[in-house]
Order: C-alpha cells, then structure tokens, then sequence
C-alpha cells in the first residue's frame, strides 16, 4: 500500500497514461489495435491474445451511469470529510464494455438515475493529511455540463 | 462419503482470543460430537490464505498427541466450506486419511480493536489495480462494491428495499431462536429495517454483516464407518465450483447482478441427481443480503430477478417458507464465521436437531461465494 494511500500511485505503469491523460484534460483508455477490444482493467496487451501491446485512445467524455451507490460513512479515514459522495461505475460511450470507477460530483443525489448522460470533468483529488494530489477524471450529469457551458459563453 | 461431526466455538464480539484458539474449541467440539478420539482423526483442512489457522501443529500441541496428520489448505470457509469434502474424499480413497476434520475461525472482532488491518482488508488496499483505480474514488471496500450491485439488480428486475429487509428480517427471527448466535437477543422488524440509516445508499448496515470472533468445524469419513459413530450420518452427495470468467474485480463483472452459481449449482444438483425443487433446506453465504438474493435466483430456486418476491412475506422462514434459509442467521445475524457454521446449520438440519427445524428436512444445500469463486454442497440425511 502505498503511503499517499487513498491517491494513485503514479509509479504503477499500467494506469500511468491514464493519470497523465487527465492531467491534459483528456479521458483515455487503452484498446488493442488489431481487434478494438478494450484493455480494462489496462494491462499493456490485448485481453483476448496477450500478446499485441495495446494503445491508449482518447475518448470523448460522454458517458453512461451504470450504477452507483451513496457513501454514507467514511471506511477510511482519509474519506471522513468527503462524505456523502457518489460512488459510481460508468460506461464510456464509445467503449461499451469498460466500466469506470468514478466519482459523480455537483449532483442531487435524488436526480441520480441508472443510464442517466453524463460527461467527464477532470478535478484534482486531495484529502485532507495527505501530501500530494492527483488530476483524476470524475464525471456529471449531461444536463448540468450543458448549462454551465452554456451559462459560461453567455452573455 | 460423510460427515459424521459438527462443532462450533462460542460466537461473540472482541473475545481477545486467537484464531487457533478459537479453532482448538470448535474442532473439541466436533470430535466430541463425532465421538472420535483426537488421535483417530488422521486429516486437517483449514485455510490457505485468510491468517493464522488451526494446522497440524496447533492440533497436535492442544491435544498432546504425536501423531502423523495428512493436511490440506484448501479448506476453511466461504467458498472452501463446500469444496473441501471433495478433496477429502479424494484423501479417503487413497488411503493417506481415513477421518479428516476442515476447520475455519477468526479474531476479527479483536483485531478490529486492536486496529490491525487482516489479510482480508490489506488484499483491497494492497491490490493494485484496486488501490489505482477504485480506492482513490472511494469505490471501495465491499458494502460499497455490493451497494453498487443492489442498486443496479434494483434497476434491472424492480428489486425493492423490502425485498433487501425480507432477507435481513428472515435471518435474525431464526438468530433470535439460536443459542448460539450473536444477535440472538435482538429481534428486528420489517418497520425496524426501514426506519434504520443507510450505510452505503441503497445497504443498510442491516444488509451487511457482522463482525465476530468464532469457528466452526466439520469431521469427515467414510459412510460405512460413519454409520457406526455417535451421531446420524450425513451423506455428500454433490459438490460444484465456479469461477466468474470475467477475473476478480467486482466492478468488471460481464453478469454483474449474477454469481457463477449459475454454473456451480447446476453442476452439483446434476451429480446429486436432484433439482432445486427437491431441496428442503438452504445455507446461502451471506455477506450482504443481496448476495443471499442473488444466489437464490442463481441456482434456479426462482427465474432471475425474481428473487425479491420470493424472499417476501418470510419466504425464507424455516415454519412455513418458499425454501427456509440460512436457518441459524447466517452472517448477517448468527455469526461471521464465513460459511463453516452455514454447513454445521445444515447437519444438524438434517440430523433433526437444528434450533429452528425444518420438518421432514432431507435434501440440505450450502452455497458458497467469494467474489468470483461460486461452490455448492448438496448434503443428504441418513445414509
């Protein structure tokens, strides 16, 4: 475990590229190159032959809510002053068989609804005693992405 | 083959006692209740992987015996409690054992207040792609894995919180009845269930399980010689076991409202030559009560999804349900002792000698889940 625990580790190569890629403001996820499959959890090679070395590609940021669950109480202590807080699985749009553990965040947790449009945003994630911070994608709901952007160029 | 004892430890809250300890007491009580004297049990499982265990050596030490022991750790509980007669019988055919005990136990509850991190949270936060990509969100550790389960078999099949509180309300009328449980004076309604906080939205910490110190052990041997010993024997008669093809993140299930008990059950009701209908007792490994749900409809005791209207209006009850369940509390209300007091329940079930009987019982199930690793032991009274 590492000691910047609960951040991610920067030093563990398969989930690399996809911190970094955050950073950029960019969701990525790695697919096979030959065949398209996914490389979910990424491993560096194609699920289905583990031999071709797989790439990652930068998706569009719309997604899908599969399911989620509403984080009453803290199981670690780091998470004390975070609750409650959406704890989610999405599906990219593009990449129907990737599941991402994620973050819905800026939501009435009543409007939640599985298969609800969402779309990525990229925040940096701290907590409160931990030296440190990681840009991580998170995501919200479709609607309220459109309405902030909309009441950003507006007049 | 057969299994021909059963024992338990006590089941309590931080004991300040030791696994090995705890297993001593349970395998004691066993031999006790098998008859056999320390030096006639010849074969030790217990588990690989969660902590220290009752071995051969912690056996032979608190029963001063010198003997030699053929050992397996391909025992214990959850998914191992239904698989380990089928390595045990491999064991008596070959003649390297002739009575093997599996024993499984844990200090949980002590170590918790001792605030020291078991072998079971350490895997979460030490497994990397965990640790990089769903602890960092919070998506972490199993109430919220099995909320996020919940929430979607809700989405997918009208699944309601009734159904979840059917269970838990199920579970604890038969603890309340158990001398052995740990929530035995503490009954729970359906009004209760519902009126109680959420833990992780849509789990109450009513769906979840407790967390004891205790044990739990069973003595295996041949039919033949069983018929000969204390208690009636109880037959094996079918053991299967799956693993989920998808690997062993939760989050990356292909079926993820399912458990590969749809592989694993039909696979021991073929080898028992019987059909679900046919079973009159059922243990079901329940660390959420959304696992006891799923795996009701998993191994074909209703369609899938409509496990909730069969767990309703005390479906699971052992006086008067659809298929009485987890008949002691199971984890969410007798003890956390991870499925070896689940198949301890169904011996004596079928034994005619369980707290809350079911009448007539003769067919008795345990169906064992560990993430991606499904087991079913199919048990039969008297042979």
């Amino acid at each position: 475990m590492s000691n910047r625990f609960p951040l991610p580790d920067p030093d563990f190569a398969p989930t690399r590229a996809y911190f970094e890629s955050a950073a950029a403001g960019k969701l990525s996820i790695p697919r096979c190159p030959d065949c398209m499959r996914w490389d979910w959890y990424p491993t560096g090679s194609c699920p289905a032959c583990d031999r071709t070395p797989t790439a990652w590609i930068e998706l569009g940021g719309d997604a899908e809510l599969f399911s989620f669950s509403i984080v009453r109480r803290a199981f670690a202590a780091p998470f004390r002053d975070c609750v409650p807080f959406v704890a989610a699985l999405v599906v990219p749009q593009e990449a129907p068989t990737v599941r991402i553990p994620t973050n819905i965040i800026d939501c009435d947790f009543d409007a939640l609804v599985i298969g609800m449009p969402l779309r990525v945003v990229f925040r940096v994630l701290r907590f409160e005693g931990i030296e440190g911070q990681v840009v991580v994608p998170q995501f919200v709901s479709k609607a309220s992405a459109i309405e902030h952007s909309q009441s950003a160029s507006g007049p | 083959m057969a299994i021909c004892g059963v024992g338990e430890s006590e089941h309590t809250r931080a004991s300040g006692r030791s696994a090995e300890a705890i297993g001593a007491e349970a395998v004691e009580r066993a031999l006790e209740d098998a008859g056999l004297a320390p030096e006639a049990v010849d074969g030790l499982m217990f588990s690989g992987g969660l902590g220290p265990q009752f071995n051969a050596d912690a056996y032979r030490k608190h029963f001063g015996t010198k003997h030699e022991m053929w050992t397996s750790h391909e025992g214990g509980g959850m998914a191992w409690a239904a698989t380990a007669p089928a390595r045990a019988a491999e064991a008596l055919r070959d003649g390297r054992a002739t009575a093997i005990v599996n024993v499984f136990s844990v200090a949980w509850a002590t170590e918790r207040g001792q605030h020291k991190a078991g072998a079971h949270a350490r895997f979460h936060l030490d497994e990397p792609y965990k640790a990089n990509l769903e602890v960092p969100f919070g998506w972490f550790p199993q109430p919220v894995y099995f909320a996020t389960i919940a929430r979607r078999h809700m989405f997918e099949f009208g699944t309601r919180p009734e159904h979840l509180g059917a269970i838990a309300v199920s579970a604890r009328r038969h603890a309340n009845r158990h001398p052995g449980a740990v929530m035995r004076e503490k009954p729970l309604d359906l009004d209760d269930y519902l009126a109680a906080p959420m833990l992780v939205d849509p789990l109450r910490v009513l769906d979840c399980c407790l967390i004891s110190d205790g044990g739990g052990a069973y003595v295996m041997t041949s039919k033949e010689r069983a018929r000969d010993l204390r208690k009636p024997p109880v037959g094996v008669a079918g053991i299967g076991e799956a693993l989920s093809p998808s690997g062993s993140h939760w989050s990356q299930q292909a079926a993820f409202t399912a458990t590969p008990q749809v592989t694993s059950a039909p696979a021991a009701f073929a080898m028992a030559g019987i059909q679900p209908s046919d079973v009159d007792v059922l243990a079901l490994y329940d660390p959420f009560s959304i696992v006891t749900l799923m795996q009701i409809e998993d191994m074909g005791f209703c369609e899938k999804g409509q496990g909730g209207d069969f767990v309703a209006n005390g479906g699971l009850d052992f006086d008067g349900g659809k298929l009485p369940t987890n008949t002691h509390g199971g984890l969410l209300s007798h003890a956390y002792v991870l499925g070896i007091s689940h198949v301890v329940e169904i011996v004596r079930q079928l034994r005619g000698e369980a707290a809350s009987q079911v009448e007539g019982a003769r067919i008795g199930v345990y169906g064992g889940y560990t993430g991606e690793r499904a087991s079913t032991l199919v048990l039969e009274a008297g042979v």
